[in-house]
């Protein structure tokens, strides 16, 4: 078997842990945001109104039940993973390429899943009860244009950012990951240093797709610096 | 018989540690190779760099007639499974399963399977809740099932009763006899499994102290046992590996042939010669250096 595509299957190959626990995220996060809508509707609010349709879109639940779990996916396809594959015999390189892979994999999964159920929810009327779950801001408000991407790049940003400190902790122990986050944080402090005086004309200015190059740029930079740490990277 | 594991002049350091130093063996493509060592002798690095888990920090190591680090040809015919081996989160023994033939192209399920079985491994509990015993099972099913060219069995019997210990022989003996391939076995259970060495090779602080054939090997050595006295006058000219001390009796571990020129010379000491066996070869190696220190600063 082509060693890339091997990398892949071995990530692949915990098939709860990939396929089926981001449904139960997702089905978590949403029996959790119709109990919350029910509430609401007991308590006086109505269906379809204008007060109504703003603050169910502004329900973040999707991404407080995914981000985490996506970030773990991230950090054990590389901490506990990548000695298990060179066990097998990968190379440190197809490894890596398969990692990628794997991510691109699992970001297309979650957003065709997010994808069908937005559309389900919009074509149902809300799921015939006027509850918004998947018809939110976050994932572009119905908009399956908007929906597509942002699933897409926020996944595989969440899965590589995990890899990349994982890949820090490998090749340099519980002083990787540290030095990294704080080397981000000094980055993003100066930034913000020289950003400031200049904040309102930004967000002033602000268009979605910043977001997007912002996040192909973060995975860029993960998926290099997770190349870097592994590549000189030994088990021990 | 040619090479199918060639270490030349390795020396890997961590900091200021060397791991090994100077490492130089060679094993023959198609022999069973007993690693042997004290603990920290260099056994488990040597074994990573030849698997190309790790490289040298200066010197060769040629695997299958190239350098295995990122070597994707090579690697797939090398398998090695650490003492201490990591698995992914959440992993149960199905899982090993499924994913070990996609990584090794002559994997045996019906080896896997019979070891399985008969190594008693649970297939519903996650693999790092198991025993030691069980842990080194599963490590034993990696090893024997890929069937991969070089096998490298990092203490393969950590923690596994007798009869699993038994089962390891011989289906390792029986698969070995069927499909033919490299053995590199690292151990402490010398008299277990020596009869199954065609070939030794004893490290010790990082450097190799003995390399030739098993049989060869128990030649390398002998032991010498009387009053002090006469053991010490017997064992003037020799290289003292090991000394031990028993009430008003000395028996001293000497590197040399026992032949007929050390019978003379022990009937004029009045001294008991005897062979070593593997163990204690690996034993004296392992406590040679600070005998020579003690020995040196009393003299």
């Amino acid at each position: 078997m082509n060693p890339i595509i091997a990398a892949a299957k071995l990530h692949l190959n915990k098939r709860e842990f990939t396929i089926l626990v981001p449904l139960y995220c997702t089905a978590l996060a949403a029996v959790l945001s119709a109990l919350i809508s029910f509430l609401f509707l007991r308590a006086g609010s109505v269906p379809g109104s204008d007060a109504w349709v703003d603050s169910s879109r502004a329900n973040p639940a999707m991404l407080w039940a995914l981000a985490g779990y996506l970030g773990y996916l991230g950090v054990q396809s590389v901490a506990t993973t990548f000695p298990f594959a060179l066990t097998l015999g990968a190379t440190r390189k197809s490894f890596t390429a398969g990692t990628l892979l794997w991510m691109l994999l699992m970001s297309a999964y979650l957003t065709a899943v997010m994808a069908v159920l937005a559309f389900i929810e919009v074509k149902t009327d809300h799921w015939f009860s006027g509850f918004y779950i998947f018809d939110v801001n976050l994932l572009g408000a119905g908009d399956l244009g908007r929906l597509i991407p942002t699933v897409f790049l926020a996944t595989l940003t969440l899965l590589s950012a995990g890899g990349v400190f994982a890949a820090a902790w490998v090749r340099y122990g519980s002083l990787g990951p540290a030095v990294l986050a704080s080397a981000i944080g000094i980055v993003l402090i100066i930034a913000a240093i020289i950003l400031v005086p200049s904040a309102a004309e930004i967000f002033a200015g602000f268009r979605q797709w910043w977001l997007a190059v912002a996040a192909v740029a973060v995975i860029a930079m993960s998926l290099v610096g997770t190349w870097l740490h592994l590549r000189p990277a030994i088990v021990r | 018989m040619s090479n199918a594991i060639e270490l030349r002049d390795v020396t890997r350091k961590f900091g200021r540690v060397s791991a090994a130093d100077s490492m130089d063996f060679h094993v023959p493509a198609g022999s069973i190779t007993g690693l042997l060592g004290r603990n920290g002798a260099g056994k488990t690095t040597a074994m990573a760099m030849i698997s190309g888990q790790d490289r040298p920090s200066s010197g060769s190591v040629e695997v299958l007639g190239g350098n295995p680090f990122e070597n994707s040809e090579i690697l797939r015919n090398i398998t090695f499974v650490r003492d201490n081996q990591r698995y992914p989160d959440g992993y149960k023994l199905h899982h090993v399963l499924r994913i070990a033939p996609d990584f090794a192209p002559n994997w045996s399920t019906e080896v896997a399977e019979e070891l399985v079985e008969r190594l008693h491994i649970p297939s519903r509990v996650q693999i790092t809740k198991f025993s030691r015993g069980q842990v080194s099972s599963v490590a034993i099913v990696l090893g024997l099932a890929s069937r991969a060219a070089v096998t490298l069995l990092d203490e393969p019997y950590l923690g596994l009763d007798v009869t699993a210990r038994a089962t390891f022989h011989e289906m390792l003996l029986r698969d070995f006899a069927e499909h033919p391939r490299t053995v590199l076995l690292s151990t402490h259970l010398i008299e277990e499994s020596e009869r199954m060495l065609d070939r030794v090779v004893i490290v010790d602080r990082g450097r190799t102290v003995v390399e030739c054939d098993a049989e060869e090997a128990r030649k390398l050595a002998f032991t010498v046992s009387g009053v002090p006295d006469a053991v010490d006058g017997f064992s003037a000219g020799y290289r003292v590996l090991r000394s031990q001390g028993v009430g008003g009796l000395k028996s001293v571990t000497v590197s040399g042939t026992l032949d007929g020129s050390a019978g003379e010379k022990a009937a004029r000491h009045n001294v008991r010669l005897a062979p070593v066996s593997l163990q204690d070869l690996v034993a004296a190696h392992g406590e040679a250096e600070t005998t020579e220190q003690s020995m040196g600063a009393m003299s």
